[in-house]
């Protein structure tokens, strides 16, 4: 019967189906998004393996592009601030990295990538992953690329060889997805900047390096010695580990509050819709219901009836929504920049989630919004709505 | 003991903030097997009058007993199943549901009461077809069919759930003579041989003699012809 009934009015069951669709649709867009960058964030912040990440004055937003966006970028500092920052009180590690960005490839396909010079002595951020997939150091004139690099073939594969500033290196291997943004670049020993210096027009000194990662002594306060490095050293910007991507983070609150807003409204005008279409519905089928009531139907029997209509119309919109949400989110991954270089993709997991909540919220929206015309309906004198005309 | 006791029931409304009474201090007692016919003007109570006694609407005041149960004291729910399990409505007006076919507007009583055979009431959904004549309508919808065969599924109908009680509004309104004629045998027959009591309102003096019993309202009030 509420199948019956639902398709008796196929242009109003329509509209309702897509009031609900577009407002599920915003959800699981608005849900994907958020969640997409937040865990990248999050994975990014969870896997740096420091303490405190420290650049250049200016410098914060560049790192955390490359950290966390994928996005190539390069900055530079004197390499001697290494030494002053070993000397600060709480801190255990610190190793350097040096950023450079290619123009080009061996190929002509290759676009420019991250080339990322780390000293194989004092490092503990990259060496773990290489120690795990090549057992040995990177020697000069080697490269080891990441997982997503556009070197990286993928089926086992990796180009042989590529021309890196000049310089020809062969590649070894390719690290396992580290899930941050650092997936894209190209891992090198810094031995190897003075060649590259040499033989390109790299736009950087020997004395040069990029970034200092800190690891703190155990018990020692990050934002103590964060607080020291800045007052010691003018020059410099520390990044505590928790902090990584908080000025994405701020962007995306308010991306989110926009999203929110459009759903705040949506679920107005949705639960509004729903409710004026379903006290339509009610005084239409009043005369019905009060046949059914005199026929012996109980108050839960018309309940269940219309609960069924609404779950129906619910779930049809919630599924429409949940498709039309999730196929956007796809499209959008290919031209939201914020989108594009983010290391973390949705897990199956969380899209099952997602469109689980969505379907829930779609199909409460409706019950809520039929509630009160089916309360009314159901508790009308059967007599009353038998002899209305 | 009679199988009804309506004791003084009043029925008002209030129109234009003035209280108007459509059936005034009614007292009636009706025996199982019984076949009553009810007539008077429009507006003279009769309809309000069966709606008390079908419980699908609340005496302001006074008292309907079936069986020895008083029906407005019990729960929403209990009026229900009683409305269900004892009641055939037959209504003045066509009152099947557009969306269900002639069969599934006779399963329709079926549904709301517990325990009701599938193949059992198929079975008999068909059968009171028959004998209403529209074995070849069982398929097919209320707008198909004229205002007659509409009024002929709702007499079938209210035959469904075996009722011990026959309410029928004005049942052979829209029926030609021959058909009516038809019809008030019918009812006769499952009166008679099934024992079901009637409780007939009628505009047509001539049904009301072949009933056992003829009263007459008049503004509210009962009146034995």
């Amino acid at each position: 019967m509420a199948f019956r009934n639902l398709r008796r009015r196929p242009l109003r069951t329509g509209i309702l189906v897509a009031a609900l669709s577009l407002m599920v649709a915003a959800l699981v867009f608005a849900l994907s998004f958020v969640t997409r960058v937040t865990s990248s964030i999050k994975l990014t912040s969870d896997r740096l393996g420091a303490d405190l990440l420290i650049v250049p004055t200016g410098a914060r937003g560049g790192a955390e592009d490359i950290l966390v966006e994928n996005r190539a970028t390069s900055f530079y500092m004197n390499k001697s601030f290494v030494d002053r920052i070993k000397k600060i009180k709480g801190i255990d590690k610190v190793s350097a990295q040096t950023y450079l960005v290619t123009l080009t490839g061996l190929c002509c396909s290759v676009p420019s990538s991250m080339v990322v010079a780390f000293n194989q002595e004092t490092d503990f951020i990259v060496t773990p992953w290489l120690k795990e997939k090549l057992g040995r150091k990177l020697r000069k004139g080697e490269a080891i690329v990441g997982s997503e690099s556009a070197y990286n073939i993928n089926l086992g594969m990796v180009e042989m060889e590529a021309k890196l500033f000049g310089s020809v290196f062969s590649m070894v291997g390719v690290l396992d997805k580290t899930g941050s943004g650092l997936d894209t670049a190209v891992f090198i020993s810094d031995e190897n900047i003075g060649e590259i210096i040499k033989n390109s027009d790299a736009n950087i000194k020997p004395d040069q390096i990029s970034v200092i990662f800190a690891k703190l002594k155990k018990g020692a306060d990050p934002y103590t010695v964060m607080s020291e490095i800045e007052n010691t050293i003018i020059e410099l910007d520390v990044v505590m580990r928790k902090d990584i991507g908080k000025s994405l983070i701020t962007t995306l609150g308010d991306i989110s509050k926009i999203f929110y807003l459009t759903m705040v409204l949506s679920t107005v005008l949705s639960l509004f819709l729903v409710w004026a279409i379903f006290t339509a519905i009610a005084n239409e089928r009043a005369r019905e219901v009060g046949i059914m009531r005199a026929l012996g139907a109980k108050e839960k029997h018309v309940v269940q009836l219309f609960l069924l209509e609404v779950l129906v119309l619910g779930a049809i919109g919630s599924l429409a929504g949940i498709i039309a949400g999730t196929t956007l989110t796809l499209i959008m991954a290919q031209s939201f920049s914020i989108l594009k270089n983010l290391p973390v993709d949705l897990t199956p997991f969380t899209r099952t989630v997602i469109a689980l909540a969505g379907l829930l919220f779609g199909t409460g929206i409706c019950v809520l919004g039929a509630l009160s015309p089916v309360q009314r309906l159901k508790k009308l004198e059967p007599l009353l709505v038998i002899k209305q005309e | 003991m009679p199988q009804i006791i309506v004791e003084n029931i009043t029925k008002s409304y209030l129109v234009d903030n003035a209280p108007l009474d459509a059936v005034r201090s009614v007292s009636l007692r009706i025996d199982k097997g019984d076949f009553i016919s009810i007539v008077g003007h429009s507006g003279s109570g009769k309809t309000t009058l069966l709606s008390m006694i079908g419980g699908i609407t609340r005496p302001s005041s006074g008292k309907v007993l079936f069986d020895g149960e008083d029906i407005h004291a019990l729960a929403s729910d209990r009026v229900s199943e009683y409305r269900c399990e004892k009641i055939g409505f037959m209504f003045q007006f066509a009152s099947l549901l557009p969306i269900l076919t002639v069969k599934e507007n006779l399963l329709l009583p079926t549904i709301f009461r517990p325990r009701a055979a599938g193949q059992e009431v198929s079975a008999k959904a068909e059968e009171l077809l028959r004998m209403v004549g529209l074995t070849d309508k069982i398929n097919v919808y209320p707008a198909q069919l004229s205002g007659g065969q509409q009024r002929r599924v709702a007499i079938a109908r209210a035959f469904m759930n075996d009722p011990a009680l026959v309410l029928a509004d004005e049942p052979t309104g829209d029926l030609d003579e021959e058909t009516e004629g038809d019809m008030m045998r019918f009812f006769k027959t499952m009166n008679e041989a099934k024992g079901i009591t009637f409780i007939m309102v009628t505009h047509t003096t001539d049904l009301a003699r072949q009933t056992k019993r003829q009263l007459r309202m008049n503004q509210g009030t009962l009146l034995v012809v």
